[in-house]
């Protein structure tokens, strides 16, 4: 059981839930025709995709509590600078959760004030220059000149 | 008519100043929007199409090529400077085109590009010449069997994508094939794994999957190094931002592998530029003698993809010029085009109008030329991109991937996928999971699996048919030796290890 303790967490997370997620799929095949009478059916592929999935996060386990027994070396997860990621990764959410209700522009200006202040941690005025001025350069380039259509704020733009 | 002499006249056409400028308009408005994600050949070709409508035919088919040209060139440089892939062929280009940009090598990697281009577009146009009548007779020779072949060959290139572990890179693929299952079920009409979504009844569209996972991953990945004062260095000089000549003799092999390769997956109806340029990329794996650069910034790992990624531009028009039958999007949209100007696509179509044929023929040479002149000279300007500091750089690149991801169906669920892609992505990256095998089997997953059920309803469930055929036998062997190749490798070296320690 000592191999289990020393298995990399993050790694052994991401093989269950890879696992978890085989399984998933398996089940959700199931419930489809396997085959037909023309051929095979929904659940042909997705079955065989769930299986090989639950397989290969078993098989990962397994493989990787062999390489610790015989002292072969394993990858070890690093999540050094996780912070600002996860504060990058909350601020992109809150982004696109506004995008329906204060367009694309706004928001992206918001995103990028944020992560310039907060992220990179740099003045106010640099902020508000790269948000207004990328954002002004998007728009000019894609809403006026290819006319790409973007989610629009209650200001029109 | 000789191919001579209708070369020849073809060069006469194509060599008039208002054709020489619709080509070169064409050629720079391919590369201007093909750049941006989202936009990949077939979008430009269909965004651009309304210019040439009333134009002659000639002069419209010869802007209507120059606009692919430069979208299928355009697209690479998102992906060797910003790890954004503008289209799935592309996807490829990033491995060791952003390795290269992250090694201070962007201005050498988009240089290579361009003269892969070149050569590999040039490479195309002679073959399209020569041998198109028959090649179009043989591709048609391709059943379900075959492509279901064609596609194991595809899916064993994952082989050549894994990094340290195999199992992760196989699950990767498993997870692409897996998300190509989403949407309609075009056999029977029901849904499957759409969760309620109706946005989700079409299928996951590729280019979100891409830039969620490669952009956005990409970006998450440096809020946490930039953050410690990390960033990419651009040299200076301009000898310093072009390819030397150790990089072009590094690239000898890679630029007719992926001229090749292009050119016969491109005759292929519905195998695409991605195929070509996946497979291309894992024989120039395969056959080098330092595999372990490739992902790091191999200089071949660029030349390849992008070369089979040009060359397909000409293989995918031998089946639409000579049966008139479109292998891909952007064929399709070039059909619709040829119709509206009053031709009729098939057998006679050479026959008929010689000087459309033959004025192609040279304005693609033509094309080649102008996309070379046009885009060598910016690959020092388009390096300096890199120069921005990061908190400049990593907004612009979210904001363009917003907008290309929006810009494919105008839905937020695109977006929202986006995001959880690129969270997936990163998680990837931390847990060294590879993800390009992903991209591999969302691209082809679909096409596998049609071409699976359709053989095997033609054979009423007998699966020798998958193996039986001549044609779809041999790329399975293939198959089956590239992806057992790496058993016995690991096999003999813990021979070699045990009998070490018997010593």
């Amino acid at each position: 059981m000592g191999g289990w303790k020393s298995l990399d967490k993050s790694e052994l997370a991401g093989a269950l839930l890879l696992m978890a997620f085989g399984a998933f799929v398996t089940v959700e095949a199931w419930n489809w025709p396997y085959l037909t009478k023309d051929g095979p059916g929904p659940g042909f592929f997705p079955l065989w995709i769930g299986i090989a999935m639950a397989g290969l996060s078993g098989a990962l386990v397994v493989l990787q509590l062999a390489d610790i027994k015989r002292g072969r070396p394993v990858h070890r997860t690093s999540w050094k600078g996780a912070g600002p990621v996860l504060a990058g990764c909350l601020a992109l959410i809150v982004a696109v959760a506004l995008l329906k209700p204060a367009g694309f522009l706004a928001s992206y200006v918001l995103l990028t004030i944020f992560l310039v202040r907060a992220v990179f941690r740099q003045s106010w005025t640099a902020a508000l220059t790269v948000s207004l001025a990328s954002a002004a350069g998007f728009w000019i380039l894609f809403v006026k000149l290819l006319r790409v259509q973007l989610p629009v704020g209650p200001w029109g733009f | 008519m000789d191919v001579l002499t209708g070369l020849m006249q073809g060069f006469s056409i194509a060599l008039e100043p208002m054709n020489l400028l619709w080509c070169f308009i064409g050629v720079f408005f391919g590369t201007v929007v093909g750049v941006l994600p989202g936009l990949g050949p077939s979008a430009t070709v269909a965004l651009l199409l309304p210019l040439t409508l009333q134009m002659n035919p000639t002069a419209g088919i010869i802007m209507m090529s120059g606009i692919y040209y430069g979208a299928k060139y355009g697209g690479s440089t998102t992906s060797i400077l910003l790890n954004v892939p503008g289209e799935s062929a592309s996807v490829v280009t990033c491995l060791d085109g952003f390795a290269m940009a992250r090694n201070g090598r962007a201005g050498p990697a988009l240089g290579i590009a361009a003269i892969s281009s070149f050569i590999a577009g040039t490479v195309g146009v002679v073959l399209l010449m020569l041998v198109a009548p028959p090649i179009a007779e043989f591709a048609l020779r391709f059943g379900p069997p075959e492509y279901f072949a064609l596609m194991a060959l595809g899916l064993s290139m994952v082989v050549l994508l894994a990094g340290k572990s195999m199992i992760k890179a196989l699950l990767s693929m498993f997870l692409g094939l897996w998300c190509a299952t989403i949407g309609i079920d075009l056999f029977t009409d029901g849904t499957r794994f759409t969760f309620g979504q109706i946005e989700l009844m079409d299928g996951v569209n590729f280019v979100v999957v891409a830039i969620g996972t490669f952009a956005i991953g990409e970006v998450l990945t440096n809020l946490g190094v930039q953050s410690s004062g990390q960033n990419f260095t651009v040299p200076k000089g301009l000898r310093n931002l072009l390819p030397n000549w150790q990089d072009l003799k590094d690239c000898r092999f890679a630029f007719l592998n992926g001229s090749l390769v292009g050119f016969f997956v491109g005759v292929l109806p519905g195998a695409g530029s991605t195929i070509a340029s996946f497979v291309s990329y894992g024989i120039e794996k395969a056959v080098s003698r330092h595999p372990e650069r490739f992902g790091t910034g191999a200089v071949e790992g660029v030349a390849a993809p992008e070369a089979a990624n040009n060359s397909e531009t000409g293989g995918a028009l031998v089946p639409l010029l000579t049966l008139g039958i479109p292998g891909s999007g952007t064929t399709a949209i070039l059909l619709a085009a040829l119709i509206l100007w009053g031709l009729k696509p098939g057998p006679l179509l050479i026959q008929d109008n010689p000087q459309m044929f033959w004025g192609l023929v040279a304005s693609m040479y033509i094309g080649n030329v102008i996309l070379l002149i046009l885009n060598l000279p910016l690959v020092p300007l388009f390096a300096q991109i890199l120069r921005l500091p990061g908190y400049v750089l990593y907004p612009g690149i979210l904001g363009v991937s917003i907008i290309g991801v929006y810009s494919v169906d105008q839905t937020l669920l695109d977006v929202w996928l986006m995001v959880g892609f690129g969270v997936l992505g990163y998680l990837m990256r931390r847990l060294d999971y590879p993800a390009a095998p992903l991209i591999l089997g969302l691209v082809l997953g679909d096409l596998m699996e049609n071409a699976v059920r359709q053989s095997l309803m033609m054979s009423n469930g007998d699966i020798a048919i998958l193996y039986s055929r001549p044609l779809a036998a041999t790329m399975l062997l293939f198959a089956a030796a590239i992806l057992v190749g790496p058993l016995f490798r690991q096999v003999n070296s813990w021979r070699l290890k045990a009998a070490e320690q018997e010593a």
